[in-house]
């Protein structure tokens, strides 16, 4: 099953790097539900760690299971060491046993206080009644997205009760839910449960060219980025304003969280999708130019070309 | 009296868990269908005591190896697999 040169190759992939994940699919588009589990599990806990596509390579997809002697897929290493599974993975993450194997600290196991409206909990409440013994969970992802479904317990949840209704949270969601806000609304497609989190990042501020202008002359400290292509940075550009290659972004990404970021493009659409990645990464003062290159040229600075 | 329709997943999930209690005498075993090929499977055994968590669920996988492998394995996906240690 494992031929010499397939094992070799499986030796040095598990110590190239100190977490290699065998999965399906990589990162950013896993291509099972297991898989997808584990990235986002490893997504919470470290910021760089090593994926292994099996589904493009058959030699390691078979090779790996007579390896770790496991006959599925995703598998985890960590320093060289097999780990397990999706549902191992879980398991240790409920219980901090993965923080401390990846050498972070394990987060408090507190449950979080909620506020449940009455309308939100006796909505809740009848859900969970008609569900058929299902446990009601919530989960708040790095980037405060909200999700709350019925589904059977998992392991190492926290539970928190508000007015009768019990919620089971994951360590992460334990600590981003602390003081949330639970509602039941009328929305324009119906009811739905509206959840405020004060501890969500604050938005992306969108900043006008006069404003941009105001700031730059005042000499204010911060850091300022054009997300366009080369070729359009050619024909025209903003004094001041680095183009972001993978190298500037990398740069980027190790600036303290409350520096002040400000983007921009062409018309103010790419540039915003650059400001949210960045806000989802935890910085909590970014800025969008909006309208772009094209509206700082008709608004502060009609020398540059418009394209 | 309710009539019951025997499915294809019935069978299989009757021999997956005749293959775990043949590897791990005395084990209590359930397995529920989730879905065409996929099951999900909790064990308790007294095998399991002094092991950890990877060596349990191995134990469980090497006797359902002969359902997982081959060109259309019966078995398609463990999509949850649970194991202790009996109480008392």
């Amino acid at each position: 099953m494992l031929d010499e040169a397939t094992r070799q190759r499986i030796d040095r992939t598990i110590t190239s790097d100190r977490v290699v994940l065998f999965m399906k699919g990589n990162r950013q588009s896993p291509q099972c539900g297991f898989s997808a589990t584990v990235v986002q599990i490893l997504d919470e806990l470290v910021p760089d760690y090593t994926t292994v596509d099996v589904l493009a390579d058959p030699a390691i997809r078979e090779g790996i299971k007579a390896y770790s002697s496991w006959p599925t897929i995703p598998q985890l290493y960590v320093g060289g060491e097999f780990v397990g599974g999706c549902d191992i993975v879980r398991e240790l993450y409920g219980n901090g046993e993965l923080h401390e194997k990846l050498g972070v600290a394990v987060p408090e196991r507190r449950a979080p206080t909620l506020h449940v409206t009455p309308a939100a909990a006796g909505f809740l409440r009848e859900a969970i009644a008609k569900s058929g013994g299902q446990a009601l969970h919530l989960r708040i992802d790095r980037g405060f997205q909200n999700r709350a479904y019925l589904g059977p317990p998992e392991p190492g949840e926290i539970e928190a009760t508000a007015l009768g209704v019990t919620f089971r949270v994951d360590l992460a969601t334990a600590q981003r839910a602390e003081g949330v806000r639970i509602d039941y609304v009328e929305t324009e497609h119906g009811h739905d449960l509206a959840i405020e989190n004060p501890n969500a990042p604050v938005p992306v501020r969108q900043l006008d060219p006069k404003e941009l202008q105001r700031l730059l002359d005042e000499r204010v400290s911060l850091h300022f980025f054009d997300v366009r292509t080369a070729e359009e940075a050619a024909i025209a550009r903003i004094p001041g304003a680095r183009l972001v290659d993978a190298e500037v972004a990398a740069e980027i990404e190790r600036l303290p969280r409350d520096a002040m970021l400000v983007f921009h493009c062409h018309h103010g659409g790419r540039s915003q999708q650059a400001a949210e990645h960045f806000r989802g990464l935890g910085f909590r003062n970014v800025h969008n130019l909006v309208g772009g290159i094209d509206a700082w040229s008709q608004q502060v600075d009609p020398s540059v070309p418009r394209y | 009296m309710a009539l019951r329709i025997a499915s294809a997943a019935d069978g299989v999930a009757e021999r997956m868990a005749e293959a775990i209690r043949a590897a791990l005498p005395g084990a209590a075993v359930e397995v529920a269908p989730r879905g065409p090929g996929h099951f999900e499977v909790s064990v308790a055994a007294e095998a399991f005591r002094g092991r950890d968590r990877v060596h349990q669920h191995r134990m469980v996988y090497a006797a359902l190896a002969p359902l997982l492998t081959g060109d259309a394995p019966p078995v398609h996906a463990i999509d949850r697999l649970s194991t202790s240690v009996p109480e008392g």
